[in-house]
């Protein structure tokens, strides 16, 4: 599970620059390395050179995977906007401890610098070398968590006044995640509950596999050191309890922020924990159930070769009339030769992009119930592309606020803190597309 | 920009360093360095400075600290003797009341990779062990096992080792795990860390507090003690058996292995920890990172090996999304042949229909894709014998996608052996046939000499003609011995008679369930534990898959029973020896 050097390199190759410091510690940049550490100096950096040229080669024999081998160098590679995170190691490492790695690397410089990507990297690569060195040691997983980091690597240290040689209460802090005498003069919890919904239908109109994918995320802005316990309709829990009374949901692969006691959700169900400040994900879980696709499509896409593309497409909101389905996109993939594109809808915009083979058809809000319609027309060249070209999916886009999918609640959330003040907590419901494919019959 | 300036650039920064103006006020002092650390990071040979760059980490910046130390660690090993100066102030860095310095200091100080320095490392380590705060104690562990990779590890102190064994103990979790990395690493020689019955039980009760990277790390530890009893042995299962369903997948998957080492014996209980994992698994495989996903199929499919019906139900789960990777794509394909059965055939079958035409853009991702689906098809027939039917309709209109051997190979494997019920099939043959003269594949020649007779026999009507002059190609024509050679058994074959034909190429060989007895009984968990949980795993499954590949199912099953098919063996490998030698008498015409 260890890794000999971690490298960030750009995906777009370009022009080069190609460094390289003796300790191994590489910075390169466009078709080089950009970010290269080598935390245990067992692989010979130089190695990554052959990384680019071994990537192109499989992608042009379509062959790529996620393991790349040169000899007894193993690259993990990961692909993040224009970048790519490999990992070097010449041990028959665990891969997936690896891949979580990078992908925890990736959050980190996430929070950091909102987008990880070239510019940011070369922006910030002070902060960078200095996360890379707290990240890990020796090849080994330090301090990962991104609050904690936070205290003390801060990108206004590398920028401005001179630092301040405080000793970040974290550090030594029994609760890691959370530094003592924080203040506000309002205090006050929002709780945000996400569900993303994946559905994929078949071009019979069967739905093939259907799942909830949520989340609760807090923003916490309270004083000093709360304990907070979060209540939900959870079905384990009322059966626990012996309560048997309205909706409940069964909820799987329950995550955990780190402030969470387990234990005492594993006897009892009771979520309690000392919050971090601020915004942070306090647990996600997913629903295997089927679920009723929110926004139900048919289409008819009717191809006659040589001349058009007729496509009618019907959306239905297949849920409560009370709710509102906003900024609702229907995406549907058209030829790539097709061209001089017209629309007509009940209701709502239909554009062409081109630049992806698609009409985007735009309802900004969607009633539950309700059916609207939209027809598109499309020539296409009396000479025929002869590409092969896919069956790519309808996609639909959209969010329903005041609503879970999956009916979950927030029944309480008791707030405590030693000073006794009164805190309020504000829940928000959503539901939103997550992987929402219809496939079609052209 | 500033860097192509090169040498010039170097020396203008040479004098800034250097001028008493800058170095006395913090913040233009602190963006030289920063203005060093960048050309470096940018390329340029900035090394010639190392004298400036030492003094200039005498300060109480931090940030400025760790800018040179960044640069110190780059080049300590171009400058062995100049790397001594920076060692008075990196001592008297460990002595700060800031422990971040202190851990900055004893990192760096490790970091330099320099054999000549250890000595003067040594006692801050000892030190460090010792400080009260958690971050320098950490630093000062790993640090140990960096010096005993710069010495042999027979130089390295008893004390030491016995302090890193005391610190296991240490409250900060991180301290607690990196002692086991440092140990592994210093006592490698006599095979790692001594676990015993009280060091377990003590990890086991921290396992909790450690972060995902601390659990894995210790839970992979943990595979090499041997419990004293079968209480204790039920007490750590027991123990482990939240870990076990973990939402992490690396954590269940280190569990898992854990529990496979420690059940060894005891193969129902490690059958009941494969059932238990199968939902964290499951949920690994749609797991939103690709390369997870990847690593979660590789794993599905060593279960697989030993427990085929572990997932049968779940089988929608491995249907392949629109924009999914070939990669993925290929693995999600391999396991649904694995999770075939009665109920599940038809669904399963117009699935992968779907897949042979709907293909993604990229032409060679489209060229994998067919050619993974038919031989996924091929493969199906083999395991599951009733499907065959929806098999070959699914299978019509498939043929023009293929380009690639062995996808055409796997699709004239299934044309010879179930021509008779698909129409279309003298057809698909005849343009294979038309198109032998430039047929660079070998592979395909010679299945296509084999599905061409097998079709006779069920099809002669329509066959009769253009086998002829696949024939007549073959034996006159082809330079190749190995398909001449087989063109010529053929024919003496057919000369034989049809029934005699018959025996041999619809022999007990063909059939199919036979191949399932042969090739797919469920293996035991032993075969593949080792490989759980490493790259193994994902590099294993590539090369079975690759084997498997290369010809038809009838040809792996030969190999594998090679003694008892000797007389009746056909299948046309050039490496087979036995081959070659029947080929001779045959070739004297």
């Amino acid at each position: 599970s260890r890794q000999g050097g971690l490298s960030v390199l750009p995906k777009d190759t370009a022009a080069e620059f190609s460094v390289r410091s003796r300790d191994r510690t590489y910075v390169v940049l466009a078709g080089q390395v950009l970010i290269c550490r080598n935390y245990k100096g067992d692989v010979d950096m130089a190695e990554i050179d052959h990384f680019m040229p071994l990537l192109m080669q499989h992608e042009e024999e379509g062959l790529v995977s996620p393991v790349i081998s040169h000899g007894s160098v193993h690259f993990l590679w990961i692909k993040h906007s224009n970048l790519y995170l490999v990992a070097t190691t010449n041990k028959n490492s665990n891969a997936s401890l690896v891949y979580s790695f990078l992908y925890k690397i990736v959050e980190v410089f996430t929070e950091y610098f909102k987008e990880l990507e070239e510019e940011s990297i070369q922006d910030n690569f002070v902060v960078v070398y200095e996360l890379l060195d707290e990240l890990m040691d020796f090849g080994f997983p330090q301090t990962t968590d991104s609050k904690i980091l936070q205290e003390y690597i801060t990108q206004e240290g590398a920028k401005l006044e001179v630092a301040k040689s405080k000793v970040p209460t974290t550090v030594t802090n029994a609760v890691s995640w959370r530094s003592e005498g924080i203040k506000y003069k309002k205090n006050e919890v929002f709780i945000d509950v996400i569900e993303s919904i994946n559905v994929l239908v078949n071009a019979n109109g069967s739905v093939m596999s259907s799942d909830i994918v949520g989340s609760i995320k807090l923003k916490t802005m309270l004083s000093g050191m709360p304990e907070l316990r979060l209540g939900l309709n959870d079905r384990v829990l009322f059966a626990l309890t012996g309560r048997d009374k309205g909706k409940t949901v069964v909820m799987e692969d329950v995550k955990f922020h780190q402030c969470v006691r387990l234990s005492r959700f594993e006897s009892d169900r009771t979520i309690s924990f000392i919050p971090p400040d601020g915004e942070s994900e306090l647990m996600s879980y997913r629903i295997n159930t089927h679920v009723k696709p929110l926004i139900w499509i048919e289409s008819v896409i009717e191809k006659f070769s040589h001349s058009r593309v007729e496509i009618m497409v019907k959306a239905k909101g297949q849920f409560k009339k009370q709710s509102v389905a906003n900024n609702v996109e229907v995406r549907v993939p058209v030829p790539s030769d097709a061209d001089s594109p017209k629309f007509k809808t009940s209701t709502g915009n239909a554009k062409y992009v081109p630049e992806k083979n698609l009409v985007v058809w735009t309802i900004k809000s969607f009633p539950g119930g309700k059916e609207f319609l939209m027809r598109a027309h499309f020539g296409l060249p009396s000479v025929e592309n002869d590409e092969a070209e896919g069956k790519p999916p309808i996609t639909v886009k959209f969010e329903i606020p005041y609503f879970t999918v999956s009916g979950i609640q927030v029944r309480y959330m008791k707030i405590i803190e030693k000073s006794g003040y009164q805190a309020l907590p504000w829940v928000r419901y959503i539901t939103q597309s997550g992987d929402y494919q219809l496939r079609t019959n052209v | 920009m500033p860097y192509l300036g090169g040498k010039e650039a170097v020396k203008e920064l040479r004098r800034a360093l250097s001028n008493p103006n800058i170095q006395a006020d913090p913040l233009r002092y602190r963006n030289t360095v920063l203005r060093v650390i960048r050309m470096m990071s940018q390329g340029a040979d900035v090394s010639s400075l190392f004298s400036e760059m030492v003094k200039a980490c005498a300060t109480v910046d931090v940030v400025q600290k760790k800018l040179v130390y960044i640069f110190l660690c780059s080049y300590a090993t171009l400058n062995p003797e100049l790397s001594l100066l920076v060692v008075n102030t990196l001592r008297k860095d460990c002595q700060d009341p800031n422990p971040m310095v202190r851990s900055l200091a004893l990192r760096s100080m490790t970091n330099l990779r320099l054999p000549s320095l250890v000595e003067y490392v040594e006692q801050p380590l000892t030190a460090g062990l010792r400080d009260r705060a958690a971050c320098v104690r950490r630093v000062a562990v790993l640090g140990w096992a960096k010096l005993s990779n710069l010495q042999p590890a027979a130089d390295l102190d008893a004390a030491v080792v016995n302090e890193l064994y005391s610190l296991l103990r240490d409250p900060d979790p991180v301290v607690v795990v990196n002692c086991l990395r440092a140990l592994e690493e210093i006592l490698k020689e006599e095979g790692g860390v001594v676990i015993n019955k009280p060091i377990t039980h003590h990890l086991l009760k921290r396992l909790k507090d450690c972060d995902v990277w601390g659990q894995c790390e210790v839970l992979r530890v943990l595979q090499r003690y041997r419990p004293q009893s079968d209480d204790e042995l039920f007490d750590i299962l027991s123990l482990l058996d939240p870990s076990l369903v973990s939402p992490h997948p690396p954590v269940m998957a280190a569990t898992l292995s854990l529990f496979l080492s420690l059940c060894s014996d005891l193969p129902a209980v490690s059958l009941a920890a494969l059932e238990r994992v199968r939902g964290p698994l499951l949920s690994a495989c749609g797991s939103s990172s690709r390369e997870m996903r990847f690593a979660a199929l590789c794993h599905v499919q060593l279960l697989l090996r030993s427990v085929p019906g572990l997932l049968g139900e779940h089988y929608k789960r491995f249907f392949c999304g629109y924009a999914e990777p070939a990669f993925i794509k290929q693995r999600k394909m391999q396991v649904l042949v694995e999770l075939v059965n009665d109920d599940n055939v038809g669904m399963l079958l117009d699935e992968l229909k779907g897949y042979c035409t709907d293909v993604s853009m990229d032409t060679a991702q489209t060229a994998i894709a067919a050619i993974a689906v038919v031989q996924t098809m091929r493969d199906l027939v083999w395991v599951c014998p009733q499907c065959s039917d929806t098999v070959c309709s699914a299978l019509e209109g498939c043929e023009e996608t293929l380009q690639d051997d062995q996808g055409r190979q796997a699709l004239l494997w299934l044309l010879g052996v179930y021509g008779e019920r698909l129409t279309s099939a003298p057809y698909t043959l005849e343009v294979f046939i038309d198109g032998v003269r430039s047929e660079a594949s070998l592979g395909v020649k010679m299945e296509l000499l084999t599905a061409a007779v097998r079709l006779f026999l069920t099809r002669p009507a329509e066959m009769q003609d253009m086998l002829g002059r696949l024939l007549h190609f073959c034996i006159e024509e082809e330079r190749d011995m190995c398909v001449r050679d087989q063109a010529l058994l053929y024919y003496r074959l057919l000369h034989c008679g049809i029934e005699e034909t018959r025996k041999v190429l619809q022999g007990r060989r063909s059939d199919p369930s036979l191949g399932v007895l042969i090739g797919r009984q469920a293996e035991p968990i032993s075969q593949w534990a080792s490989s759980f949980n490493t790259m193994d795993a994902l590099k294993k499954a590539a090369v079975e898959t690759e084997t498997a590949s290369r010809g038809s199912p009838e040809h792996v099953a030969t190999k594998l029973k090679a003694d008892l098919d000797l007389p009746k063996t056909l299948d046309c490998c050039p490496d087979d020896a036995l081959h070659s030698g029947e080929s001779d008498s045959f070739s004297r015409t």
